[in-house]
């Protein structure tokens, strides 16, 4: 089964403790805002990692998915 | 409430008019309010004075309500007084006005959370915003007000205030993800209203099924509040947590069809899954949202005044689109830069940094917390809401009392939800819970661990799987739900959604006895649902059963309430696998076990017995063991009624029914399933409950009556597959194979009958049933040699089978044979009208195939008056032809005249004058039309209105225009009219 990539823009520096959170994906920094990236595994599973965003109160600036 | 078991009401003495009186009253009583019975019920002929055929005897047992340990049930029953045993009882307690389920306790059979329906309350810093209170106070002139707002936003706060100084009463409900699935929804929301002292009635009804709510109930609610002269208002807090859109769909009905009695006020964190458009275009929502939410300068300069700050207007500036007015970045902030030497300082420099904002702030707050208050927050941070024992459970010490109270004067992180309970902001929790993987990995588990262990003791059921799945010791759980009898649970509900998936998913590990139970007991109850039979589930759930037998017999340490939870699955197993001996092997030794269980956990468990006997009564059902059958089942419905016995009672009740439809007593088994539809709906069960034994039972009735079409349409409206418990399956595949005969498909009925029930035991009416479908479809086909072959092996096994025989026989051309069979039946005490109607006409025709008239017309006569009782136009239809010169003689004239033949025209009226079969003058439309089906298939108004999708007064506009139109003036006259005119 073909992955997808998905790309996942948060305003702001992440703590490693809150990066933590997301085990799945990658993370680098980019000019004051968090790039979460990885394979995204199902629509369950991006909209799984929206509510995680939601609930630790971080702010996506961008969301993007893309063919591996 | 049960049964009084009075001496008189025992002897078997003939009462006129008795029978009449139960016609009326049954029906119309357990309905209550809800909906007069059209069809079937009320507008039968009136039984004949002195022939009371069915003796209303309640059950004479030790079933009267007490809870005497399974009397009976276990071993051979008591027989009953003779002339009771085989006519129709009514149950006992279906007839009166039910007690209404305990509203203490939710579809799960726990108690409500007295925190979801508390208002929450506002700290000593909440800042009350004037331009917001001004737009919720809009929300009174719109029926849907949508809160939505990110984490943190100050949306209960805002609303809580609101509602706190609204000076009239607001129902408050606060979900979480234990309120799963639309019946705990409903419950929870039946609650709040209670809570806020606006309750519903009881004769409402209840969510019985923790994961259903069918939409009769959903009407009742709805016009109830409609019609309140007072609209109540309710707001639901963190509605995302309802995972289940099912529950948005039904809200939004409700919302729809109370106006204007209801004013629902959503907050989410996610747009709510309602037609929120609608409502927009409509100019019927009140919405706020994050841009209305966030704090101003101005309010921020207050906030922060409120938290000991003074801040100049550009620190306040700045703050705030550091925050961008975010509620909780700006109260985090003040707690950080309170606790800092230099607040002022301390904020700059905040909002010169590029982290996320929450995360950071808290990090900075908690790690100004003595040490003991850093690891209390992280450690509860895996609980929804808490009581500082609980909190103590977690971090094993004594302090939570007096550091929870520090931190809520404090207004940090911790909310008072009063009763003793506390919570986290969600938000603060999930950041803390962050924090707590990943100063403590590892710890989380154990901490849910220490969580389940205490709910166990002190909490809910459901709290304690949630903290049970989420620590993965399913070992524990398994252990858990066995040894406090939740087995049962697992058979009523709460089996059929994520305990399976969980146990499931155990790999790696040995199951212990206890996880097989548990296993056992979620595939059969997956066997057993209607909706999703499935006989490969029965054949896992008998092997984990057979593993936990081996486990608990080799390891001699089974404890009572495993072994009894083995035998309370082994009688379902045997139940479901047609074989009456396992089942009753299974429930005596249930019955030994129960007797050395504490009463107490007993008490608390009235399920288990209820399950029991509704397994045991199934058992000898499929085993041709009626009365015994019966004993067992009317324990289960005398049985005091709580939420938990709900569905084994329904299929109880349903069994009864096709007792009576197997005895040949029509009414009395129709009118038990109208009674126990009545009552599912006051639960909120939908229609077909159980295993469709209850539409069966009505679909044979409805055939019996030469209602073919009401019969087909019946079965239309069951499962696509085929149920697996044998007694539902023999008796679709009896019932089809009836209609399909009616039809004249005599091909198709073959192949429907001959399809072999797979059983372990025979069960002789089935097969009798199915050998009577197989020869009516060959003498339909001419071939009369062919039914008597084909009858002989099971000629004896029912009153029925012999009544078929004969028939074939005198097909046969042998009235002789066909007499002497029909000789001994006479003795039979305990067939019915449905049995001897048909003996009749065989007797009547072998008579005049003799040549005897006389008694030829006195045999007609008989069958005529008892046929005309349960309208058994069918057995005259089937019969033949030969009749018709007979029944046109003035004498059988006048008693078949206005059911089987039409009434007499009185003389002198033109033909078509009078209520002979005429045309309406005006048309019915096709709604008009939809609405009068509705009518003769038993539905109530609200019960119309739900299922056409349109309100009630619409169905009573409809159904004012088709009284105008038949000329009638109630709804039974207007079925019967239409019956007459053949509209439906």
């Amino acid at each position: 089964m073909q992955h997808e990539q998905c790309e996942i823009r948060v305003d702001g520096l992440m703590s490693e403790t809150l990066i933590g959170s997301f085990p799945e994906l990658e993370h680098v920094v980019v000019s004051g805002q968090t790039l979460l990236y990885g394979p995204l595994l199902d629509e369950a599973h991006l909209y799984g990692l929206l509510a995680r965003l939601q609930s630790l109160g971080l702010h996506v600036v961008e969301l993007r998915r893309l063919p591996e | 409430m049960a049964a009084t078991g009075g001496d008189d009401d025992e002897r078997d003495e003939p009462r006129p008019g008795r029978a009449g009186e139960r016609n009326a009253v049954l029906p119309g009583g357990a309905g209550g309010r809800d909906a007069p019975l059209p069809g079937g019920v009320g507008d039968r002929p009136a039984p004949l004075p002195g022939r009371a055929g069915e003796p209303d005897a309640p059950f004479p047992s030790g079933a009267g309500g007490s809870p005497a340990p399974l009397s009976g049930a276990g071993d051979r029953p008591a027989p009953f007084p003779r002339g009771v045993g085989g006519s129709p009882a009514p149950f006992p307690g279906v007839g009166d006005r039910p007690a209404p389920l305990s509203a203490a306790v939710d579809p799960l059979g726990d108690p409500f959370l007295q925190t979801r329906f508390a208002l929450p309350s506002r700290p000593g810093t909440f800042l009350r915003r004037e331009r917001l209170v001004g737009r919720l106070g809009q929300a009174l002139s719109t029926p849907l007000t949508v809160v939505n707002g990110s984490a943190g936003a100050g949306k209960t706060l805002l609303v809580a205030d609101w509602a706190a100084h609204l000076g009239q009463p607001v129902a408050w409900l606060t979900l979480d993800a234990a309120v799963d699935g639309p019946g705990m929804f409903w419950a929870q929301l039946l609650q709040s209203l209670n809570a806020a002292g606006v309750p519903v009635p009881a004769a409402i009804g209840f969510p019985a099924d923790a994961t259903r709510a069918h939409h009769t109930l959903l009407s009742r609610i709805a016009s109830e509040l409609a019609g309140r002269d007072r609209p109540v208002t309710v707001v639901i807090d963190e509605f995302d947590e309802v995972a289940d859109p099912e529950v948005a769909r039904q809200l939004e009905f409700v919302l729809r069809h109370a106006r204007p009695g209801l004013r629902l006020v959503l907050v989410s964190r996610s747009e709510p899954l309602l037609p929120l458009h609608r409502y927009r275009a409509a100019g019927e929502m009140t919405e706020i949202r994050d841009a209305e939410l966030a704090f101003t300068t101005e309010e921020a300069v207050e906030l922060l005044d409120l938290h000991g700050l003074s801040l100049s207007v550009p620190v306040a500036e700045a703050l705030v689109e550091r925050t961008r007015g975010w509620a909780a970045g700006l109260r985090l902030s003040a707690l950080a830069a309170r606790a800092s030497p230099d607040p002022e300082l301390y904020l700059k420099e905040f909002e010169a940094g590029r982290s996320t904002i929450a995360d950071f702030l808290l990090a900075e707050v908690l790690d100004r917390q003595p040490p003991e208050t850093q690891d209390l927050l992280l450690r509860i941070s895996v609980l929804d809401r808490f009581r500082p024992d609980l909190a103590d459970e977690l971090t094993g010490r004594r302090d939570a009392a007096t550091i929870l109270a520090g931190l809520h004067r404090a207004n940090a992180f911790v909310e008072d939800y009063g009763h003793g309970w506390y919570r986290l902001h969600p938000l603060f929790r999930e950041i803390l819970r962050a924090h707590l993987r990943s100063r403590a990995p590892g710890l989380e588990p154990r901490l849910h661990h220490r969580a389940a262990h205490w709910l166990r003791r002190s909490g809910t059921l459901r709290e304690m799987l949630v903290h049970g799945a989420a620590a993965r010791d399913w070992t524990y759980l398994a252990g858990a739900l066995v040894e406090d009898l939740a087995i049962g649970q697992l058979l009523t509900g709460l089996g059929s959604g994520e305990p399976v998936d969980w146990f499931a998913a155990m790999e790696g590990e040995t199951p212990d006895a206890a996880t097989n139970l548990v296993r056992a007991a979620c595939e059969l109850s997956r066997t057993h649902r209607s909706d999703r039979s499935d006989r490969a589930a029965l054949e896992r759930g008998t092997a984990h059963l057979r593993l936990a037998a081996e486990q608990l017999s080799v390891e001699g340490r089974g404890t009572p309430a495993a072994l009894l939870s083995h035998a309370l699955l082994g009688a379902l197993a045997g139940r479901l696998s047609g074989s009456a001996h396992l089942a009753e092997q299974a429930t005596r030794s249930a019955r030994r076990l129960m007797e050395r269980m504490p009463s107490r956990l007993l008490d608390a468990h009235p399920e288990l017995r209820a399950l029991l006997l509704t397994h045991v009564g199934a058992a000898r059902l499929w085993a041709g063991r009626l009365d015994e059958a019966r004993a067992a089942l009317a324990q289960v419905a005398a049985a005091p009624r709580t939420a938990s016995v709900v569905l084994p009672r329904m299929e109880a009740l349903e069994h009864l029914a096709l007792v009576d439809h197997l005895n040949g007593w029509p009414s009395a088994a129709e009118r038990k399933v109208l009674a126990m539809t009545v009552e599912a709906e006051r639960y909120g069960l939908g229609r077909p409950q159980g295993s469709g034994i209850g539409q069966l039972v009505l679909a044979a009735v409805a055939l019996g009556r030469d209602d073919v079409d009401r019969a087909e349409a019946l079965l239309a409206g069951l499962p696509e597959q085929p149920p697996v418990d044998p007694v539902a399956a023999a008796t679709r595949q009896a019932v089809t194979a009836d209609v399909l005969l009616a039809r004249g498909r005599t091909g198709a009925a073959l192949t429907v009958a001959t399809r072999p029930v797979p059983a372990a035991d025979v069960s002789p009416w089935a097969r009798g049933r199915a050998a009577l479908a197989v020869a009516d479809a060959h003498l339909a086909e001419g071939r009369p040699d062919a039914a008597v072959d084909v009858l002989r092996q099971v000629a004896g096994d029912q009153p029925l089978c012999t009544v078929g025989t004969a028939r074939a026989h005198l097909a046969a051309g042998d009235p002789g044979t066909a007499l002497d069979l029909l000789e001994g039946l006479t003795a039979d005490g305990r067939s019915g009208p449905a049995v001897a109607v048909p003996a009749a006409l065989v007797r009547a025709r072998a008579a005049a195939l003799k040549g005897d008239a006389a008694t030829a017309r006195r045999l007609l006569a008989r069958a005529l008056a008892e046929g005309r009782r349960e309208d058994l136009r069918r057995a005259f239809r089937d019969a033949g032809p030969w009749a018709g010169p007979f029944l046109a003689e003035p004498p059988l004239r006048a008693l078949a005249a206005g059911w089987l033949v039409p009434e007499p025209q009185p003389p002198g009226e033109p033909a078509g004058g009078g209520h002979g079969a005429v045309t309406p003058t005006e048309e019915l439309t096709g709604r008009e039309r939809e609405v009068l089906e509705r009518l003769a298939g038993a539905m109530s108004t609200e019960d119309i209105a739900a299922d056409l999708y349109v309100s009630v007064n619409t169905v009573k506009t409809h159904l004012k225009a088709v009284y105008r139109k038949l000329s009638v003036h109630r709804r039974n006259d207007a079925v019967r009219r239409a019956r007459e005119l053949r509209l439906l």
